[in-house]
Formats: C-alpha cells, sequence, structure tokens
C-alpha cells in the first residue's frame, strides 16, 4: 500500500506541474487564427441546445473562413461540453481561455451561463450569447445577448394576454425548477392584469408525462407555456384530445423547433402560437436560407432557434470586428482577450447594428440586452374548423 | 506519553505529509502568481472531492453502511453556508479581514447543520439495513435537492440558484487542502483508536460487537454525524469555488460519483479514497477539457468503460491469480531488486505475535450469520462447471 | 368525477412503475444486487421501438422486437458485466451497473444523436363514460400489467424454473446442492427483468411520445423506489409499490401548492414507510441469527 499510495501521488504532483507548466497570461501569443469559445451542454438532457449551437457556429465560422476570414485570418471556434452545469464552467472557460480564446459566445444556457458572467468579467472576455436569456447574464459590460431577456418575454407575453383575456381564467404550464422558464413565468405573473385568473401547473426535472397537469388546465382556454419545445411537443401530443380544441398554446422563443418534432404538426388541434425572434418553419428571407443550409448539413433533427442565434452571433462578431478594423482600429491575430474586448464592448455598445436570420436592424442596449422586433408566429391555427 | 521516535509507524503519517506537501508547493506558486486559473480550479475540485470521499469512506467503508445520500449533505453546506457568507460579506466589508470571518462562520455554520442533518438521518439508519438505507439516504439526498429549488428567490435563489461571493481563486484552494488535512487528522485519529475499532466491530458484525457491550447507537450517530459535518465543510468550499449554488448539480448522480471513489479506492482504505478522489477528478475535468466539439459524446464513453474495466479488475473473484501476478507492489518490486531479508519485512506479516489476526474471525462468523447476503459462490461457480 | 381520472391515471403511471420494479426486485432476490442499468434497459428498448416503428411501422412487431433486444442485451450485461464480479463485494458490482448505465446512455447518443425522438406509436383516442374521459393507452397499459404480473406470479409459483427461482433467492448455497444450475437461473432473471423493461419502454411511449437517452434515468430511480417500499425481493411488494407510488405521484401533481415538490413527497413516503416497516409493506423481516 505505502508504495502504491507514494506512486501515485507522484504521478498526481507531476500531472498537475505539467499542466502547470503553461505559461501564464499571454495566452493569445501563439495564435494563427481567431479563436472564438463556448460552453455548451453536448451531452446529457439538454445536449440538443448545444449541438445546435455547436453546429451552426462551425457552419458560420467556415462559410466566414471561406470567404477569406478577417484580412485573410481565419476564424476557429472551441466547443466545450458543460452538460447544463454550473459547477463545470469555470474549468471549460480556464481551458478556452488558456487555449487562446479571444472573445467568446458565452455558454447555452442560462443557469451555467451565471457562472460564466462573472469568470469572464474578470479577464474582461467579450461574449455575445446566443440563447442564454436570463436577466442577469448581461449583468457587466463585458456581456451582451442574441435571444431576448426573460422578463422582457414575459412581460411582452403578459402584455398581449391582458389585451385579450380580461376577466377570464387562463392557464400556465411552466418547469419550476428552471431559470428560463420560471424567470419568463414570474415577470408574465407579475405583469398579468389583476382581473384575470390563473390556473398554474408545473413540471420539474426530466418528466415526460404530464397527464395530471393537462387535466387540471382542461377547462382554460388559453394556456401560456414559458417552455422549451421538447416538453411542449409532449404535452401537446398528450393533451390533444383533452383540452378544447378550440384552445390557444402560447409560448416565447423556445417553441421554436416544436414542428419539427411531429411528422404531421396538424395531429394537433389547438392553435400553437409564440413570440419568438426566429420561425425555424420559415419559407422565406434570410432564415429560409439558414434553414435550407443547416438541413443540408446536419438535418433537421437539431434545427431550432439556439442555432440560428448561434450563427448570427458570430456573423455578429466577425461584423463588429470588421466594423472596427475599418474605423481604424488595430485587430492582429494575436491580440488579447481583454483588447479585443475594449474594442467589441465599444462597438456593440455604440452605434453599430446588425441584420440576420433572428432579425433585422438588430441593436443593443448599453445593459447588453438585444433590442430587435419579437414577431408573433402563428405555427399553426386551430383545425378544428376542417375536422366538422 | 511521547512515543520514541523509531518507533512512529510513519506509514500513518505519510498522507500528511503528501497533503502538506501539495498544499505548500502549490500554495507557494499560487500565491506567486505561477499557476493557470486550469490548475488552480483542478486543485479545488480535487480538495473538495477528496474531503467528500474521505468523509464517505467512515461510513461506507468503516461503518459498513451504503449512503446514497452525501451530495444532499453538500447541499445543506453549500446552501446554508453560502447564505451565510452572502449575508456577512457585505455586512463585514468595511472590517479587516472580513471576507475571512466570513468564510470562518459559514464553514462553521454550513458544517453544523450539515451535522444536525446528519443525525437526522443517522436515526433511521439504526433501524435500516444495507440498501434500505442507502435508499433513504438517496431519498434524503433528493427531498433537500427538492426544497432549496423551490425555495423563493430572495431566500435561497430558487431555480436561479443561490449567488454567493467567491473566495480569492489564489488563496481559495489553500483553505481547502487545510481542510482536508483537518478532516483527515479527523478522521484516521478517529479510526485508530478504540472508537475507530469499535465502529470496524459494528461494521463487521453488529450482534457480536452488541454482545461485547459497544453501544452501538452512539457510534453509528456518531460517524453518521461527522461524516456529514464534513460532506457540509465541503458544500461551503464549493459554495465559495462557484459564483453560484445551483439545487440540480446535488441530485444522486453526485452522490453516486463519491461513493465510485470511495469503492475504487477500496473499502475501508482512506489513502485510497484520497488517490482514487484526486485521480477521478482528474479524470473528469481532463475528459470534460480535452474531450471538445465532436468529441464531447465520448466522454461518459470513456469514463464508464474505465470504471467498468478497474472494478473488474479489481474485483474479479476469477483474476485473482492474475492480479497477484502483475500487481504493481511486484511490479516495483522487480526494480527495485531488494534481497529478501526476513529482518525488514514490515506490517503485520513480520509481527508473529499478531498472526492471529489475519485468521479473519469476523468473516468466519458472519458466513451464517447473514443468510441473504453472505453467500460465498467461489465454491458453487466451480462445481458448475 | 377529477378525482377518478386522477386515481386511473395514477393506476397508470404506477402500473408503469410496477412493471419495472419487477425487474429491479426479481434481480435483486436473485443476484443481491442493484442493477442500476435496469432503467437504461427501458430506454434501450425505447430505442428499438423508435427504429422498428421507422421502418415497419407496426407497433407491437415493434414490442416484440424491442422485448427480444432487451433479453439478449440483458443477457449479455450479466454474462459481461455481472458475472466475473460473481463473490466480488456487492457494492463492486453497485460501481459496475452504474458503468453499464453510463455506457448505455452514451451510445445511445452516439448512435441517435442528441435530439430527442418524437415517437408516437399509435393513437388511442379516448374513451368517454359519463362525465369520465379516460384515454385508451391508460387501460390498455393498465390492462396489460394486470395480465404481466398474473403471469409472472404464475410463472414463478407453478413452474420448475419459477420455483428454482424461488429456492435462489431463499439461499443460493442450497439450491445448488439440490441441483438447480444457479448460474442459469440468474441469467433467466436477467432476461426476465429486460424483457419487462421493454414492455415498460412500451408503455412510457405510449403515454408520452418523446425518447431521449435518459428516458429510463428517474423513472428507473423511482421503481426502485416502489420496489423497495414494497419490499425489495418481493414481487406482490413490487407491484403495491408501484402503484402506490404512481397514485401518490399523480395526486401531489394536481394540488398546485405540492406540486412542485412531487418528487420530494414520493421519496417522504418511502422514509415514512420504511419507519414503520423497515423491509418495506410485503418484504420479509429476516431475523438475524447469531
Amino acid at each position: 500500500m505505502k508504495s502504491i499510495f507514494k506512486k501515485s501521488f507522484a504521478f498526481i504532483l507531476a500531472a498537475v506541474m505539467v499542466l502547470s507548466l503553461a505559461a501564464c497570461g499571454g495566452y493569445t501569443a501563439d495564435n494563427t487564427e481567431f479563436v472564438i469559445g463556448v460552453s455548451g451542454p453536448l451531452t446529457g438532457p439538454a445536449a440538443v441546445y448545444g449541438t445546435a449551437v455547436k453546429n451552426s457556429a462551425q457552419m458560420a465560422v467556415d462559410e466566414i473562413n471561406a470567404a477569406g476570414g478577417l484580412g485573410g485570418v481565419n476564424f476557429k471556434l472551441v466547443v466545450t461540453d458543460d452538460v447544463h452545469d454550473a459547477t463545470k464552467v469555470a474549468a471549460n472557460y480556464a481551458s478556452m481561455l488558456e487555449g487562446g480564446m479571444q472573445v467568446s459566445l458565452g455558454t447555452v444556457t442560462t443557469a451555467p451561463g451565471l457562472e460564466y458572467t462573472k469568470l469572464s468579467k474578470e479577464d474582461n472576455v467579450f461574449f455575445l450569447t446566443p440563447s442564454a436569456s436570463g436577466d442577469k447574464i448581461p449583468e457587466f459590460d463585458n456581456g451582451f445577448q442574441m435571444c431576448f431577456a426573460d422578463s422582457n418575454q414575459g412581460a411582452a407575453a403578459a402584455e398581449q394576454v391582458n389585451k385579450t383575456y380580461k376577466n377570464q381564467t387562463i392557464g400556465v404550464f411552466y418547469k419550476s425548477d428552471d431559470p428560463y422558464s420560471k424567470g419568463i413565468f414570474d415577470k408574465f405573473k407579475e405583469t398579468l392584469d389583476s382581473s384575470i385568473t390563473l390556473v398554474e401547473t408545473v413540471f420539474t426535472g426530466e418528466a415526460s408525462d404530464f397527464s395530471t397537469q393537462i387535466n387540471t388546465l382542461k377547462d382554460c382556454k388559453f394556456i401560456f407555456m414559458p417552455i422549451y419545445y421538447q416538453p411542449a411537443s409532449i404535452f401537446m401530443t398528450q393533451a390533444k384530445n383533452i383540452i378544447a380544441p378550440d384552445a390557444v398554446y402560447y409560448g416565447c422563443d423556445g417553441f421554436d423547433g416544436l414542428a419539427g418534432q411531429f411528422e404531421d404538426f396538424s395531429v394537433i388541434p389547438q392553435e400553437v402560437s409564440m413570440l419568438s425572434h426566429f420561425d425555424s418553419s420559415a419559407t422565406e428571407g434570410d432564415a429560409a436560407t439558414f434553414i435550407q443550409k443547416y438541413t443540408e448539413k446536419f438535418g433537421a433533427d437539431t434545427l431550432n432557434q439556439f442555432g440560428a442565434s448561434a450563427y448570427d452571433c458570430v456573423y455578429a462578431i466577425y461584423n463588429a470586428m470588421k466594423a472596427a478594423v475599418d474605423a481604424g482600429e488595430k485587430i492582429d491575430v494575436t491580440i488579447s482577450a481583454s483588447d479585443l474586448s475594449d474594442i467589441l464592448k465599444a462597438q456593440f455598445a455604440g452605434d453599430f447594428t446588425y441584420s440576420g436570420v433572428t432579425g433585422t436592424n438588430i441593436k443593443w442596449q448599453d445593459n447588453g440586452y438585444v433590442e430587435k422586433g419579437a414577431v408573433k408566429y402563428v405555427l399553426k391555427t386551430a383545425n378544428a374548423a376542417d375536422e366538422k | 506519553m511521547a512515543k520514541a521516535f523509531s518507533e512512529i509507524k510513519w506509514k500513518y503519517y505519510l498522507n500528511y505529509v503528501a497533503v502538506a506537501i501539495v498544499t505548500v508547493v502549490f500554495g507557494g506558486l499560487s500565491i506567486a502568481g505561477a499557476l493557470p486559473s486550469s490548475t488552480i480550479y483542478l486543485l479545488e475540485k480535487i480538495a473538495i472531492s477528496i474531503t467528500l470521499a474521505v468523509s464517505l469512506s467512515m461510513v461506507v467503508g468503516f461503518l459498513g453502511e451504503l449512503s446514497l445520500g452525501h451530495a444532499g449533505f453538500m447541499c445543506v453546506g453549500a446552501y446554508l453556508g453560502g447564505k451565510v457568507s452572502a449575508v456577512l460579506e457585505p455586512m463585514l466589508a468595511r472590517t479587516p479581514a472580513g471576507k475571512e470571518i466570513a468564510l470562518i462562520v459559514s464553514l462553521i455554520v454550513g458544517g453544523l447543520v450539515a451535522a444536525v442533518f446528519g443525525i437526522i438521518i443517522g436515526l433511521p439508519a439504526l433501524r435500516l439495513k444495507g440498501d434500505y438505507l442507502a435508499i433513504v439516504t438517496l431519498a434524503f439526498g433528493e427531498i433537500v435537492r427538492s426544497i432549496f429549488m423551490n425555495t423563493s428567490a430572495d431566500s435561497f435563489g430558487g431555480a436561479l440558484g443561490l449567488e454567493t461571493p467567491r473566495f480569492d481563486k489564489k488563496y481559495l484552494f489553500i483553505i481547502a487542502f487545510v481542510l482536508v488535512f483537518v478532516c483527515l487528522a479527523v478522521t484516521q485519529n478517529l479510526i485508530r483508536s478504540k472508537h475507530g475499532r469499535a465502529i470496524t466491530a459494528i461494521r463487521d458484525n453488529e450482534i457480536a460487537a452488541k454482545a461485547t457491550g459497544i453501544n452501538v447507537t452512539k457510534y453509528k450517530l456518531a460517524v453518521f454525524t461527522i461524516s456529514s459535518l464534513f460532506a457540509g465543510i465541503a458544500g461551503v468550499l464549493y459554495s465559495y469555488s462557484n459564483y453560484t449554488v445551483q439545487s440540480s448539480k446535488f441530485s444522486y448522480n453526485y452522490s453516486i460519483e463519491i461513493l465510485v471513489m470511495v469503492v475504487l479506492g477500496g473499502m475501508g482504505s482512506i489513502n485510497g479514497s484520497i488517490i482514487a478522489a484526486a485521480l477521478i477528478t482528474f479524470l473528469d475535468i481532463k475528459l470534460q477539457t480535452v474531450l471538445t466539439g465532436d468529441l464531447a459524446v465520448l466522454q461518459d464513453l470513456v469514463y464508464a468503460a474505465v470504471l467498468i474495466v478497474i472494478v473488474i479488475y479489481n474485483n474479479a473473484p476469477g483474476l485473482k491469480t492474475f492480479r497477484e501476478k502483475y500487481n504493481l507492489k511486484n511490479f516495483i518490486a522487480k526494480f527495485k531488486k531488494t534481497k529478501h531479508d526476513p529482518a525488514r519485512v514490515h506490517d503485520d506479516e513480520a509481527k508473529w505475535d499478531r498472526v492471529p489476526t489475519k485468521i479473519k474471525m469476523d468473516e468466519l462468523l458472519s458466513m451464517d450469520i447473514q443468510p441473504s447476503s453472505a453467500y460465498t459462490p467461489d465454491k458453487a461457480s466451480k462445481e458448475d462447471k | 368525477m377529477e378525482f377518478i381520472e386522477t386515481l386511473l391515471n395514477g393506476l397508470s403511471i404506477g402500473s408503469t412503475y410496477a412493471i419495472i420494479a419487477l425487474g429491479y426486485t426479481m434481480v435483486y432476490g436473485i443476484a443481491k444486487m442493484l442493477n442500476f442499468a435496469h432503467g437504461d434497459v427501458i430506454m434501450v428498448g425505447g430505442y428499438m421501438i423508435f427504429l422498428s416503428l421507422t421502418s415497419v411501422g407496426n407497433p407491437i412487431l415493434g414490442l416484440l422486437a424491442a422485448v427480444l433486444f432487451c433479453v439478449l442485451l440483458g443477457i449479455s450485461i450479466e454474462k459481461v458485466a455481472y458475472k466475473p464480479l460473481r463473490g466480488a463485494s456487492p457494492l463492486a458490482v453497485l460501481i459496475t451497473a452504474i458503468g453499464v448505465s453510463y455506457l448505455l446512455q452514451s451510445t445511445a447518443q452516439i448512435i441517435f444523436g442528441s435530439a430527442p425522438k418524437m415517437v408516437v406509436v399509435a393513437d388511442f383516442g379516448n374513451l368517454t363514460v359519463g362525465e369520465l374521459t379516460i384515454p385508451y393507452y391508460m387501460l390498455i397499459t393498465l390492462g396489460c400489467s394486470v395480465v404481466i404480473m398474473l403471469a409472472l406470479s404464475l410463472f414463478v409459483k407453478y413452474t420448475r424454473t419459477g420455483r428454482a427461482m424461488i429456492a435462489v433467492s431463499e439461499d443460493k448455497g442450497a439450491a445448488q446442492l439440490m441441483g438447480i444450475n444457479v448460474n442459469a437461473i440468474i441469467t433467466i432473471t436477467f432476461a426476465i427483468g429486460s424483457g419487462l423493461a421493454a414492455f415498460a419502454g412500451f408503455f412510457m411511449l405510449m403515454k408520452s411520445p418523446s425518447l431521449s437517452n435518459t428516458l429510463g434515468a428517474m423513472p428507473g430511480i423511482k421503481a426502485f423506489t416502489a420496489a423497495v417500499i414494497g419490499g425489495i425481493g418481493s414481487i406482490p411488494g413490487a407491484m403495491v409499490g408501484g402503484i402506490l407510488m404512481g397514485v401518490v405521484e399523480a395526486i401531489s401533481l394536481t394540488i398546485p401548492a405540492i406540486a412542485p415538490y412531487t418528487d420530494a413527497i414520493e421519496f417522504l413516503v418511502l422514509i415514512v414507510i420504511l419507519l414503520f416497516r423497515p423491509s418495506g409493506i410485503l418484504g420479509k423481516v429476516r431475523r438475524e441469527k447469531v
């Protein structure tokens, strides 16, 4: 035992020593490409979102490189896996930073994003997150969002509901242990007109059976669902014969990708709408072009707004860097993350605008929130009429 | 009574020395600013894992009760300690050493509250056995997690998680390793005392232990309390090493991860737990940061394969002869080329007066005492063939 | 009326748990191990159903294929991962089981990708009796479960193999001396347990159409809890425990104040029951002899 202990101990010591040999500071000195880093769930239950971001961001990077990069310098994307777990972010962040990361897409989901926000503040690393929509994600000056902040979505949804459902009963179905869902719901409830009665139902974890909740909601004519499309599709499939066919399901940007879950969306009799910045069943415009390119390369399985947003993030960063170069800033391939961050912060907090897949004339407020049009997409109208 | 210098069993103190070396070497490097963040995070995680594994090894390895709720105690410590530090730090912002005071207070609070939970969960442990206790501890962990998850935003953060202050990362892992040292000192001294022998006696045969006058109730509760105290302390450290504490981390999967460390390290071996905790944490983080992008899906595959192969290699009765032939000891011995000198043989083999202990009385006794679990199929499987 | 619907829903959730719990309990009774990978066999069954639905389109064929594949999978897991460890410490086997569980989940993700699949087994519609609306799938689940449980009870009671299983779970050594091939019995137990897991996968997909590589994780743990509540090792116990868990879950979900705590409440039920009956509801109290 004694010698085994010694040996193993020596091994660990040596291993950690080797790691610490990596020089401190100046991580970007050997860069031959601009390095973009992102941490997202590539395994575990949320893997589909991370995978979408990984694929789409890689697609954007490949396109930019094919077009000559920035002044002849290519981009490189590093995607690390955080399994939607905040504890894993620090290691990912450090390894990416020490691997030469200069600019970042932050995290894919909110929970780990809260950690990332503060870590990136320490080193002043710029990030533009495609989909971590928590209100606190752009807390510091180095963080920006491409998606709508949760409370803005909740408030916008409640205002729409206030207009049409005064003095009525509406239902809500949300995931109480998810910051995204809970964040939207809390603001929604707060903004909701006091004359409206709210029937609340919740689920947690990876639950996949909602028959009880559906039963509770069966008399509601309007159901607000600030959840992601995957549980939403289960809910709708389970509820199709129980909830009134003229009811309306209303979701936020998490609903996007819903249509792709069904072979035939019309099996759901109810109306399905969402307030979002991207519709993955779009047939025209930039969105359609993106959808076509993505589907050709990776299939429709993982197509959702996370990916579209990530695609836009890469392009927005690229455009901002280009705009800065045009304005006379010097961006070298070995530029440090902090220097590049200062340049990009000035751009994003300034007059920089971007038009892409998830919106046109996108601007950013000083506090990092995005300013773009939220569109109500009717994914599907009620088909009660054709049934008769 | 001071022992003569030559009588001190140096073997017993080797792990203290090891922990001290790590603390001093890396602490020095860190204070000098020569450690990159990735190494610092790795060391923080390793220190937390070691504390967890050593404290769990008391319950599983020495008391012989299977616990699948260790992450629950950690969760209590992380939330309570994190809350205390989040409240105290702004209050003490102007006091000299305010951060340090907040750290100490939160360590005490987190540890003690977790210890109280240890007593609560230790009580059913007096009534339940084996796998029944395992599922109760698992249930306890899930209940604790669920309660913290559904707290309101301004008490414990709820779904958004509790925001906690992060201690200066240059120093946090040094503190963590000092606490590993404390944990080790407490555990080891307890195990090697007469109380420790009483605890292992309960593990080996509870009824016989009772018959010899050992207060089983007292010892079981004591072990659960001390073990959860250190899990709570690890939780507080965890809250300090992250900016947010999120309840989803403390699911039964995390308890299982800690259990894996204890089992791979060898039941009832503290040094084994330390090595396994360090190696598994190292492997985990390396897999996570090296396998990026498209390769990320391979992480769990590699981890699982390593796990299965190691466990089968270490435990399969069929591989016993193979193991004895090709183990690390023989491998090292080959290089050392020391002659066999009866005068230099250490440990049990040399002490002829201790030879009777080599007959494992407790194993003999337990054979017909536990009809449900003491099945020894060595004979059985031979007959089959 | 609503309460009756909730109760029926609880019964159908519960009977799925019971089917999974049967797998746990039989394996525990005979091999004395916690098969943590059992939940993931459900997931593999789900993917087999998905594959056969997309290629052939017949849910019954899909179920048969899934059962067959899971039986083979169960047997091979037992042979490769657990059999070498027979006679080693039960904890070592537990850790291998966890390893197998990770292995299955990760392999499924590599093969089928990270996006969850929508698997609509069939659209059965509702049965309306007065004010009651009962989806047919609930009735199918309930009916099938009852048949399975009856068949299993009869099998264990009246066939040679079944009685051999009881003998092995009572006392392996003595069973061996009576000429029972213990290894074969263990293999058969794993085969039956895994086959049942495939059924559970079918019921779960019928209820909720989403299939991902973590499909079986939480139901697995809950079913394990159910098996313990009923008294692990006892076949009727698994059924009682499963039904109880399902009903508690369904009722708790309908009460808004406690709905977010549903998982916690189920586990609390476990703790309370074990405090009063340390060996579960129908578990045998074994007296320790000196």
